[in-house]
């Protein structure tokens, strides 16, 4: 069986689920995102990327409780699942090796 | 939150999200929202419109299907237990609207099968596009008057002179002619055609190439049905020989299917006109026109344009002598519906009739659903506590109206099947009125008609209610506090309004119809058309039609017999080779032709006004001339007897004057006509017979024809049967208008009759009071009464202008009509105010006469 893909913006978004580990939501990663790309992007793009993750199983998600903020809606947080986390390892060490094999040389 | 977002970005994103997703989407944006309110409050709700639109995706989407069939269909048969219930509970309201619903239905596609049957005449051939009918405007007295006839040349020289015209064709009726086979003699109808007759027209050959059949000139080509008479086999027929009476013998070409009868040309067999043109000179000459003349354009061809080439036609090919007559074409398939003329304008024909009854089927239709809104509305006072506690249960507003649409559409569909029943068994006697052969097969089209139909009747007539009752606030149900709204009251007496007005409408039109149909009938035409037998003249010879005559006035049952060359009911023959002094020498109107017999005059009972009749004691009348009053109007003579007029080039004397009559039907106005002793071509015999004998006369005239002309059969009619069939349609029109007026009425009156039923009902303990306080029985009549009398009031001040103006409209189809009398129209509306009260009353009576002390007990 072919190993389920990570596309870029889902390893964006995989990697601050893993950042702000426990109080990763919707939002939060939505405004951690475009402060780092410092770019608009739509929030949609981010549900779509945490359920498409979820269903690859790197990412798994509990309700928080009640608060009167939210229109009284609760908070879905994501945490990285260790299958996850694997994959960004390997991602990591894949983009490492291949950054490490660029030859000193001047790129001015 | 101060602010909600966009109420239907919001409804929207609840709609279609998943269920497992929507909380956490709603709740980022909302915090987002809630977050950019704080810096502008637009861009927040333009915001949050959009992120709900990004999220219109198939991640999100939930799937739409009914994930719980059981309680769907649990649903549907709690509807439909509910409706029989109330079809139980209330059997009056049910009978009412099912009586209603069906007879209007039945109504609905009885007419349906009408109209299709109208539409679909001529319609049936291959070439249907490109078959035309060339018409004749002709200037006559300054005004423009069309001709269907055209010259014989006609179709030769278009088909040869223009590119467009790929095949074109002349039709010639003659009179019915006698076939015969071994001493077997057929009356059969037949017509000659030119050469490309049956590679125009779809009338299908059996047998023979529709090319070859009509090129010999003595080639006969039949039906199958003519096959089958004279031969008694449709199997080889070709080349057998007829012998046409008074003609020669012909030789079978080609066989064709029969007729269908929704082809307004109905012909038995066909003979090639070029035959015809060889023994008749007058079929060469551009001024004598008689026969139609049809073609065929090349697919595509410009009718305007080909109209434009074809409107000097005439003139040019007489090089100018002829120049007052101008053609165009029209589409073969519309002459029947739009056959009518005024002056060069178009201004319909049997296409009134169509769209007539089309609004007739309408209307009752709409009767018949307002009866149902009527008492579905006032029953709903009764549910509104089931209402009430569905509501508050939580059923949707779309269930709730989905029950009364449930039960309308039952209804409707009960009352088509009852519908249907009604149709077979009213069919034949609606084919005799109309004059038709409707079939009620169940083709596809009807089906879906029919289905069409009844679902639109099932949801118009359960909209109000379904609409109206489902969106009551279930708390002031409940609590009872909901007052009887006036938008309620208004509404339902708007339709009872509406109701009445169409039916009122429908009775002036009846009325009308049937006075002028009376007036038509009624009418003194000017002669006397009552016990005069016609008969077709069998032979040519002269002194064979003295000998007849002569016998034939000895036959007791006969009081007077003449012969003439004119049958009463049309135009037969015009002429413009009149002049007199003073003629305007560009006039070309055309005068009547009537060739007269010694004694036609006197028969006829036409009255003299000044001068004499044609009488045998003059040896010379054969060259004196009789006008008409409008003809000497016409010609401006003031002392015309014994002036001279030139006719044909030959000088002939006036002798006489009649009163003007009509020997054309009362749409048109009295025409000038002239009459001339000319015994030999008279064409008719005309016989004055005396009441209560007929059988026998006729029986011995009969017997008198088969000693003189032992060759022929013995056709004959009469002048008042042949009279009233030029007011076919009209009369027609006025039975069926009848019957649908009746039930309309009907409809109407059963609607009110429910409604008077329920408002008594529900004013039952009003009237309890009022009785134990000493009201009397009249005073509550007229109190229950008083509402709809104010309704059907309104009712016809409404309908009182439209219907005069629809009448008055219809009544320009005739040069002749009655006028309009008010009582006409105030008669309608007091018949239908007594109809209302009638029925209103029975109700009210009741109530009236109940005794107080039952309806009060429960207090």
């Amino acid at each position: 069986m072919k190993s389920p893909s990570l596309g870029e913006f889902e390893e964006l978004v995989l990697l601050v689920v893993a950042a702000q580990h426990d109080q990763a939501y919707g939002v939060s990663i939505l405004e951690d995102l475009e402060e780092k790309l410092s770019k608009k992007i739509n929030i949609s793009a981010v549900h779509v990327a945490l359920k498409r993750m979820e269903d690859k199983g790197f990412v798994e998600s509990r309700f928080g409780g009640i608060t009167s903020e939210r229109g009284g809606r609760r908070k879905k947080y994501y945490i990285i699942t260790a299958f996850g986390k694997q994959m960004l390892d390997q991602q990591y060490a894949l983009r490492t090796s291949i950054y490490q094999q660029i030859p000193n040389i001047s790129f001015g | 939150m101060e602010v909600p977002p966009p109420k239907y970005a919001h409804r929207f994103l609840r709609w279609f999200c998943r269920d497992d997703y929507l909380e956490e989407i709603e709740g980022n944006l909302l915090e987002m929202y809630e977050r950019q309110y704080e810096d502008s409050p637009e861009k927040a709700q333009r915001q949050y419109g959009w992120n709900v639109l990004r999220h219109f995706r198939p991640a999100f989407i939930r799937s739409f299907k009914v994930y719980q069939p059981n309680n769907y269909r649990a649903m549907l048969r709690h509807n439909l237990i509910l409706t029989f219930r109330s079809f139980q509970r209330y059997k009056s309201t049910f009978l009412i609207n099912l009586i209603g619903l069906s007879s209007g239905l039945a109504c609905a596609l009885l007419i349906f099968l009408w109209v299709q049957d109208e539409l679909r005449v001529d319609k049936f051939h291959a070439n249907n596009d490109q078959l035309y009918q060339i018409l004749e405007q002709r200037e006559q007295a300054g005004k423009l008057v069309l001709f269907r006839t055209t010259a014989a040349p006609t179709a030769e020289a278009l088909a040869a002179d223009l590119p467009e015209v790929t095949h074109a064709t002349t039709v010639y009726n003659s009179s019915s002619s006698v076939l015969s086979v071994d001493e077997k003699d057929i009356t059969a109808k037949g017509q000659f055609v030119g050469n490309d007759f049956f590679r125009m027209f779809s009338f299908d050959l059996v047998q023979g190439d529709a090319a070859q059949v009509l090129t010999d000139p003595s080639s006969i080509v039949i039906s199958k049905e003519l096959a089958q008479r004279l031969f008694g086999t449709t199997e080889e027929a070709v080349g057998k020989t007829i012998e046409r009476k008074s003609d020669h013998s012909y030789q079978v070409s080609g066989v064709f299917r029969n007729v269908p009868r929704n082809s307004s040309m109905q012909f038995d067999f066909v003979l090639p006109f070029a035959g015809y043109q060889r023994e008749h000179e007058w079929t060469s000459e551009w001024s004598r026109t008689s026969p139609a003349t049809y073609v065929q354009l090349k697919p595509g061809a410009d009718l305007a344009s080909f109209n434009n080439k074809i409107a000097n036609f005439v003139r040019d090919k007489t090089e100018g002598q002829i120049f007052h007559r101008t053609m165009f074409a029209q589409r073969y398939s519309d002459v029947y519906l739009y056959s009518n003329y005024e002056n060069g304008e178009q201004s319909g024909g049997r296409i009134t009739y169509v769209r007539l009854f089309s609004w007739v089927a309408v209307f009752i239709l709409l009767i018949a659903c307002i009866n149902f809104m009527n008492l579905s509305t006032a029953r709903a006072s009764r549910q509104m506590k089931e209402i009430g506690v569905k509501k508050a249960v939580g059923a949707r507003r779309g269930s709730l109206a989905s029950r009364y649409l449930s039960e309308s559409v039952s209804v409707a569909t009960i009352s088509l099947l009852l519908a249907v029943l009604l149709v077979s068994l009213l069919l034949p006697s609606f084919n005799e009125i109309t004059g038709k052969q409707l079939t009620f097969a169940f083709d596809v089209n009807l089906i879906l008609i029919a289905i069409g139909i009844t679902l639109f009747t099932g949801l118009v007539a359960g909209s109000y209610p379904a609409l109206y009752l489902s969106g009551f606030d279930p708390a002031v149900i409940l609590k009872n506090k909901l007052n009887r709204s006036v938008g309620e009251q208004w509404t339902r007496q708007g339709l009872v309004v509406l109701q009445f007005t169409l039916s009122i409408i429908l009775i002036t039109a009846v009325w009308v119809v049937y006075q002028q149909v009376a007036f038509v009938q009624n009418t003194h035409l000017g002669y006397d058309k009552d016990n005069v037998l016609y008969f077709e003249r069998l032979s040519w010879e002269e002194g064979n039609l003295k000998a007849f005559l002569g016998e034939a006035e000895k036959i007791p049952g006969v009081t007077q017999i003449s012969s003439i060359g004119h049958d009463m009911t049309g135009h037969n023959s015009g002429t413009t080779g009149l002049q007199w002094t003073g003629r305007n020498p560009s006039d070309r109107t055309e005068f009547e032709v009537v060739r007269a017999n010694y004694g036609t005059l006197e028969l006829l009972d036409i009255k003299l006004k000044e001068g004499r009749t044609f009488s045998e004691s003059f040896s010379t009348d054969t060259a004196k001339i009789i006008f008409n009053e409008a003809a000497i109007d016409y010609m401006g003579l003031t002392d015309p007897v014994g002036e001279e007029v030139e006719l044909w080039g030959e000088n002939r004397e006036i002798i006489g004057v009649v009163q003007d009559f009509h020997f054309e039907s009362l749409h048109e106005n009295i025409k000038p006509l002239f009459i001339i002793l000319n015994p030999n071509s008279t064409w008719n015999i005309a016989a004055k017979i005396e009441a209560g004998q007929e059988q026998e006369t006729i029986e011995q005239l009969s017997q008198l024809s088969k000693k003189f002309y032992p060759d022929y059969p013995f056709d004959y009619w009469f002048l008042d049967q042949e009279y009233q069939a030029l007011y076919a349609a009209e009369q027609r029109v006025a039975v069926l208008s009848k019957y649908f007026a009746g039930i309309a009425i009907l409809i109407s009156c059963l609607g009110l009759f429910g409604l008077a039923a329920f408002t008594a009902e529900r004013r039952l303990k009003e009237i309890g009071i009022r009785k134990a306080l000493g009201a009397s029985a009249t005073s509550i009549v007229q109190l229950l009464t008083s509402d709809f009398t104010k309704m059907v009031l309104v009712a016809i001040t409404i309908a009182l202008p439209i219907s005069y103006f629809a009448a008055q409209r219809w009544l320009q189809n005739f040069a002749f009509s009655i006028s309009l009398q008010w009582w006409y129209f105030v008669g309608a509306g007091v018949l239908v105010l007594l109809i209302a009260w009638l029925t209103v009353g029975f109700q009210t009576v009741k109530a009236a006469q109940a005794n107080p002390v039952e309806c009060l007990q429960d207090e």
